[in-house]
């Protein structure tokens, strides 16, 4: 990805989270108003790097795991705006930011890929691109489960802190936990059967050893236990933001594995 | 002409003062033409509340003019102006301008934030505006003072936490459940503040009530005044696993809801979280169902617990608060001192036109053979003369009276341009 064009998105989000942070610290109308001019601008310029590295390859820009996450965040950064503008959650942005651009970062600074020659055809962007919306729905998982630990721990003690009121309601933050799983977890499953069955045409099987399709089944079988949970066995609450944490760790390490470990998705 | 603002509040003067001076409308509808007819003070608004009695007025000599009013005022109430002459503050100018802005954003009220004040300021200047005492300085004064007081409101949190137990308590519900919509509540016992905890979840939009007590016919009388419905005492369990919010206030000396109880109705709510207000001593709820998820428990020293956090998170907004007022004292007194001199201005620049105006004909008239051009060049020469000469001390006008000082200035220009009487 060309440094000139991503930098000032980079550039954007890191401002955006350092205002988002200051939001929350002290909410003064004027520092939300500029994070979210901060973040309008980041996204905006990340557009625009996306869309010239897309004419550039002559593809989609996800064509490689560095690029992918890119996308990912881009994703992120866009329901992060839509669901603060919808729900008034004006705190969102202090939770998203930080980890979006810890992704950003982690992107632009990987090892330069380039596409191989396996990766080719249209299934594969769609695995991509479906692996990639489910990603992003459970940053927003992982956030409302952490926020919901949060303000109740706060109700708990009993002694109202900063998150006690800068937090919304316990149930629009379980509630915010379940929708972004019902989202995020569709997409995750056609993404990973569409990778199993592209490996089996591709190389002829589809459970040979590769880290990060590995580690996504985890991450996959946590997610849908989670979900069978809160559908059939009333899980909520508490014990489903625990397996939101754990399913998004599970998520990182997928990342983790593919940004560093030797395997198919490395490129 | 001095803006000025002079009285006394709950901070120096004893409530047996106050009471003394407090005075009704129709009384002050009389003060204020008083006031105003003895000459002294072309404008003149008097506040009295419970907690302030104030003159907000616009006099040549501050001092004066509240000695005035004080005297009239005292007149009235038949008190000893020697006795609350010691109390009075005064406060001239910006100072007058930023207690106005304090007083009507409520953060010179004995309860920071307390939203009363800005009807009570309000009142006080329409009555003062029906008097036909209210000129533009105190028209320019107040409407600010008000648009303040609601930036004040809206862009900080000082008047958003509960400062009350019983509101205290349903904030609490309403970082529990989103929105108290179609919430059931349980009021176990009778007390004036369970009644009253009951009464604003019902007006957040809590629905049905239930009631239950020992006494059947009490639960019944309670359930009436609720608009609810009377549950008998050993059917309380069974009420417990429907409802959401539970306030009680019995006299038992045993917990009324044992962690047993709750631990069993729990299992049938499907995650539905459950919230005491337990305002009774000795308390009615078992405090061991803390322990279990999805159960809320605040006791009275609970809830007085939040009222105090409340109360440091409205002190750390009314900083905030102070820090607006701040720039918005600066900002209407930089308005204020353009509508001071403007009058000035345009009558100093009339003048020298009327003179540029004079000289160019006459001088014209001398030269019957100029050619346009050296008319045209005979104009331009004298506008521009006219324009450089006025730039310095139309500037310093402006700035002088952006700094306060504006009067002085005001005065030796009239004088040395002949401009005329200020009004």
């Amino acid at each position: 990805m060309h440094p000139g064009l991503i930098n000032p998105a980079v550039v954007g989000y890191i401002c955006a989270m350092g205002l988002a942070l200051a939001y929350l610290v002290q909410r003064h109308e004027l520092v939300h108003r500029l994070a979210v001019l901060s973040t309008l601008a980041g996204w905006a310029a990340h557009t625009v790097a996306l869309i010239v590295r897309a004419v550039e390859l002559g593809a989609p820009p996800f064509g490689s795991l560095p690029d992918a996450v890119s996308v990912a965040v881009w994703v992120i950064v866009l329901l992060e705006v839509l669901i603060e503008q919808r729900s008034g959650l004006r705190v969102l942005g202090a939770f998203v930011l930080p980890i979006a651009v810890v992704l950003i970062l982690k992107a632009t600074t990987a090892r330069p890929a380039t596409l191989a020659p396996a990766l080719a055809g249209a299934w594969v962007w769609v695995h991509i691109a479906l692996a990639l919306i489910g990603i992003a729905a459970f940053v927003f998982n992982f956030v409302g489960a952490i926020m919901y630990l949060l303000q109740e721990r706060q109700l708990k003690l009993k002694r109202p802190g900063a998150f006690y009121y800068r937090l919304p309601a316990l149930e629009t933050l379980d509630r915010l936990t379940f929708r972004t799983l019902a989202l995020g977890f569709p997409f995750l499953t056609v993404g990973l059967l569409l990778g199993a069955l592209w490996a089996r045409t591709s190389w002829g099987t589809a459970l040979t050893f590769d880290p990060l399709a590995f580690f996504s089944l985890v991450a996959w079988v946590i997610y849908a236990g989670t979900l069978a949970g809160r559908a059939a066995g009333g899980w909520h609450g508490r014990r489903a933001a625990y397996f939101a944490i754990v399913g998004f760790a599970a998520l990182v390490v997928t990342l983790g594995a593919g940004l560093f470990m030797p395997g198919r998705h490395g490129f | 002409m001095a803006l000025f603002v002079a009285g006394l509040s709950h901070k120096n003067a004893p409530v047996a003062l106050r009471e003394q001076l407090a005075i009704d409308d129709d009384k002050l509808r009389e003060l204020v033409r008083d006031i105003q007819g003895a000459g002294v003070l072309p404008e003149v608004v008097v506040l009295s509340t419970c907690n302030r009695v104030e003159v907000y007025g616009v006099a040549e000599a501050p001092g004066e003019a509240r000695a005035l009013a004080f005297r009239y005022l005292c007149r009235h109430r038949g008190i000893d102006l020697a006795g609350v002459e010691p109390l009075l503050y005064t406060h001239v100018d910006a100072e007058a301008v930023r207690h106005a802005f304090r007083v009507a954003a409520s953060l010179d009220s004995m309860m920071v934030g307390e939203p009363q004040i800005l009807g009570q300021v309000k009142d006080a200047f329409a009555l003062a505006q029906a008097c036909e005492t209210v000129g533009p300085r105190l028209h320019t004064l107040f409407s600010q003072a008000f648009s303040v007081a609601k930036r004040v409101r809206t862009e900080t949190e000082i008047a958003r936490h509960a400062v009350s137990v019983s509101f205290a308590a349903v904030e609490l519900a309403k970082k529990i459940f989103a929105g108290l919509a179609r919430r059931a509540v349980l009021l176990v016992g009778a007390g004036k503040m369970s009644e009253l905890a009951a009464k604003h979840l019902v007006e957040q939009g809590a629905f049905p009530v239930y009631v239950a007590n020992r006494t059947w016919s009490r639960a019944q009388d309670l359930a009436r005044a609720l608009s609810g419905t009377a549950v008998p005492w050993d059917e309380l369990e069974t009420a417990l696993g429907t409802v959401d919010i539970v306030v009680t206030s019995t006299g038992a000396p045993e917990p009324v809801v044992t962690r047993e109880a709750v631990r069993r109705v729990m299992h049938g709510r499907r995650g539905r979280p459950l919230f005491f207000i337990d305002i009774a001593v000795p308390r009615d709820v078992e405090p061991g169902v803390d322990t279990l998820t999805d159960v809320y428990r605040y006791d009275i020293d609970d809830l007085k617990q939040v009222v105090g956090s409340n109360l440091r998170e409205r002190a750390r907004e009314a900083q905030r608060a102070e820090a607006l007022i701040e720039r918005e004292v600066g900002k209407f007194l930089a308005r204020l001192g353009d509508v001071e001199v403007i009058p000035t201005i345009v009558s100093l620049r009339a003048r020298l036109e009327e003179i540029r105006v004079g000289e160019v004909k006459r001088t014209l008239a001398r030269l019957p053979e100029a050619t346009p051009e050296t008319r045209a060049a005979i104009e331009a020469l004298s506008t521009a003369m006219v324009n450089k000469m006025l730039h310095a001390p139309i500037t310093k006008l402006r700035e002088s009276s952006r700094a306060g000082a504006g009067r002085s200035w005001l005065e030796l220009v009239h004088e040395l341009f002949a401009l005329g009487r200020r009004s």
